[in-house]
């Protein structure tokens, strides 16, 4: 269980990311964070496994303070959070499996790690996670020659190498089209529902939300200004949608709306 | 808009008139005054640098001559087109400023743009003149431009040389000195055999008015000497230097007969004896044979080419190695990304900066002259020169491969729990292989380039030795290491390119 308590960050540059964000996850929830680019949804993903520093409040996993956690405690945390990017965030020019094998780096000595040396289970380990996702037969490419949508399976694929017990998605699938957005974040469901990893990810077309998400946080300039369960999100209507996203917003997403109502 | 923008024009502040004639007193005052102050000012600041380069390349043609007028007519009479195109088009000028004031009074009227083309004509007529262009001497004198290309683009005869065989003879003469003559030599049985009559006599001799007065015409016999060959006259003083005695700008030699023999006539040469010479002076006449035998061997420029390019590409390597030594820790020092965190490591960022982009304009050459004052002629002043430049080239080019780094794999890779150094080794240095395998390649390029001309000012490796045999008008020699540069060039361009291509 996740609790994030009175969360506060201001840049240093002055800008005020999240302004007293508090709610609490539960072990298998699917938590779905909507808003508007730059309300704060990065920041706060990013604050949960610290690679932003907040600069108030707390953020308890399973009763530990993640907040106060010192390096080498942090690291241990770390690796129990798997997280996916909106760009995916592999290492181009290495291969697939050096990129997946690079999500154990928390569990081997950093000397061995050094000379790129990885047991032999975690090789084994690695081609099971790309089995998973589907894509043993890219392992030997170079992560460049991927498709987006056969990247973001690298990115599980790594992310589940850390044996996680939760899962971080920033954005996932905002960089691929509605057919993969799909099957990735049935990968993520797919995890939530068998394996018991809570997954908080951040998404913005509505009926993604929907038929995803267990509960759902909307932040408007750092702000909590939304929160629902299943059947609030189920009964939820575009104007609330398009309340969280401001009257701006409503024009240009009433076509996607729309579209996604069918 | 075009419309509203013409009403905005400011109102002059003179009538037409008036504005004319201030632009005839002082060119683009009637602009200035008509509210039209760029152009007024464009105009003066281009008739008055018009003016004073006219001036100054007038002075230059009518050099010597006297006074005002001389000098003019002087440089007409040398550059009739450029003095008097200049004369009259800067008159054309000042009269169509002097038009344009009145025009511009009116704040209704067109800028008109053509009196600027006919200044840009006017300045690239005394750019021509000033950088001496001929296009007469282009082509005129193409062909003897030939002489030397045709040497450089050919000159494998020069790579080649055989050992050679000397068959040689000499007979002693008394020369400009009282006493007996020498004897004739002994003849050996089966050896070449030379004499010669008279053996007494004196050398040309020049007087006052440097004219040639020929020496006592001498008899030169040769017996045993290799058959149906060229055999060369030497003569040797008496102290022993030799040298070869020209008869009508050409050297004195002469062919043997079937039996080995010969017989020319020739002048005794002009040879100096110095005041303070003492005693008989007796010289020598030779004659000589030389043929080649054996395989062909490689000429010493051939040798000398090949051992200097191997010079030139070790110094561009260790140049390029010192230069990656100490460009990759500058080069984080010039990283914007990672010196951005405080005003001190700003402070150094931009010092790095500057001093960088300082020792980057001054080219290799130029350090390699300050390089040889330094540590001495030789490849490591080369070295030192290109060091430098590679410092700064590399530095800049390695920071902005630091700078441009993608953070998306750094935070993936910080988030599984990966300490720094692990962090640095999944997710930076990857990034940073392909630019920095790249940028060390081509640089190692540029530097063996550099280092092919970097011994013109006596920093080592193959351009001394290619300047050495211009300057000696040894064009073949030049040639050869022309060819090796060429390809030594070619070949590690072609290597880069290849190496960058795996890399990136």
């Amino acid at each position: 269980m996740l609790e994030v308590k009175n969360l506060t960050k201001i840049y240093p540059d002055g800008t005020l990311a999240l302004k007293d964000v508090s709610f609490s996850v539960e072990d298998g929830e699917f938590l779905v964070v909507i808003g508007l680019s730059g309300s704060g949804k990065s920041t706060l993903l990013r604050c949960i496994n610290r690679l932003i520093d907040p600069t108030e409040g707390q953020i308890l996993m399973d009763g530990q303070d993640i907040t106060a956690a010192e390096s080498n405690e942090l690291r241990l945390i770390r690796r129990k959070i798997g997280m996916i990017f909106q760009h995916f965030n592999l290492v181009d020019r290495s291969s697939v499996l050096t990129n997946v094998l690079s999500g154990k780096l928390g569990y081997i000595s950093p000397w061995a790690s050094l000379l790129h040396k990885f047991p032999a289970g975690a090789k084994r380990e690695a081609m099971a996670a790309l089995e998973k996702v589907g894509i043993t037969d890219q392992a030997h490419k170079r992560a460049d020659e991927l498709s987006g949508g056969q990247r973001q399976r690298v990115g599980i694929a790594r992310a589940l190498m850390q044996n996680p017990s939760m899962m971080l998605a920033d954005e996932p699938v905002a960089s691929l089209d509605p057919v993969l957005a799909h099957t990735i974040l049935g990968y993520l469901e797919e995890l939530n529902h068998e394996s018991h990893i809570s997954v908080i990810c951040s998404l913005h077309y509505l009926d993604l939300v929907q038929r995803y998400a267990t509960k759902v946080i909307g932040l408007r300039d750092g702000e909590v200004v939304y929160r629902g369960d299943r059947k609030d999100i189920r009964k939820m209507t575009d104007e609330q949608f398009k309340e969280i996203y401001g009257e701006e917003a409503v024009r240009v997403n009433a076509g996607e709306f729309e579209r996604g109502e069918e | 808009m075009s419309q509203i923008i013409k009403q905005e024009k400011k109102r002059s502040f003179v009538k037409a008139p008036t504005a004319a004639l201030l632009s005839l007193i002082l060119p683009g005052l009637g602009q200035i005054l008509a509210r039209r102050v760029q152009r007024g000012l464009l105009m003066l600041g281009a008739l008055v640098s018009i003016a004073g380069l006219l001036i100054w390349r007038i002075t230059v043609l009518g050099r010597l001559a006297d006074g005002f007028w001389p000098t003019l007519v002087k440089s007409l009479d040398r550059a009739p087109f450029f003095v008097g195109f200049g004369l009259l088009a800067t008159a054309g000028i000042w009269l169509w400023v002097v038009i344009d004031a009145a025009k511009q009074t009116n704040p209704n009227k067109q800028f008109g743009n053509s009196i600027f083309a006919l200044i840009l004509i006017v300045f690239f007529t005394i750019g021509w003149q000033i950088s001496e262009i001929d296009l007469v001497k282009l082509t005129s004198d193409a062909n003897e431009a030939w002489v030397p290309l045709s040497k450089i683009l050919w000159p494998w005869e020069a790579a080649v040389t055989h050992e050679t065989d000397t068959v040689e003879a000499g007979a002693e003469v008394l020369v400009d000195s009282e006493g007996a003559a020498p004897p004739k030599p002994e003849q050996t049985e089966g050896e070449p055999y030379l004499w010669v009559t008279p053996r007494k006599g004196s050398l040309s001799k020049l007087d006052e008015d440097n004219e040639v007065i020929p020496g006592t015409k001498i008899t030169v016999y040769g017996e045993n000497f290799e058959p149906n060959t060229r055999t060369q006259i030497w003569w040797s003083d008496s102290i022993g230097n030799e040298f070869r005695p020209r008869y009508q700008g050409e050297y004195v030699s002469v062919m043997t007969d079937e039996e080995g023999s010969f017989e020319k006539q020739m002048i005794m040469p002009y040879r100096l004896i110095p005041p303070s010479a003492k005693g008989q002076q007796i010289h020598e006449v030779m004659a000589r044979q030389v043929s080649e035998v054996g395989p062909p061997l490689p000429s010493q420029p051939l040798v000398l080419t090949i051992e200097l390019i191997i010079e030139t590409i070790f110094m561009g390597m260790m140049a390029t190695l010192f230069g990656i030594l100490f460009s990759v820790p500058v080069s984080f020092l010039a990283a914007r990304n990672l010196m951005s965190t405080s005003w001190i490591t700003l402070t150094i960022y931009y010092i790095t900066r500057t001093i960088l982009n300082i020792v980057r304009a001054i080219e290799p050459l130029i350090w390699a002259l300050i390089a040889v004052v330094w540590v001495g002629l030789g490849p490591f002043a080369g070295i030192v020169a290109l060091t430098i430049h590679s410092i700064a080239a590399l530095g800049k080019l390695y920071s902005e491969a630091i700078e441009g780094i993608n953070p998306g794999p750094i935070e993936a890779i910080q988030a599984t729990g990966a300490n720094k150094i692990q962090t640095i080794m999944y997710a930076v240095v990857p990034q940073m292989i392909p630019p920095f395998v790249s940028f060390t390649i081509y640089r190692w390029d540029i530097n063996v380039r550099m280092s092919t001309v970097i011994g013109m000012v006596g920093g080592g490796g193959i351009g001394f030795l290619l300047v050495q045999y211009i300057r000696l008008l040894e064009y073949k020699s030049a040639g050869i290491a022309v060819w090796f540069i060429a390809l030594t060039v070619s070949i590690l361009d072609y290597v880069s390119a290849e190496i960058r291509q795996r890399f990136v």
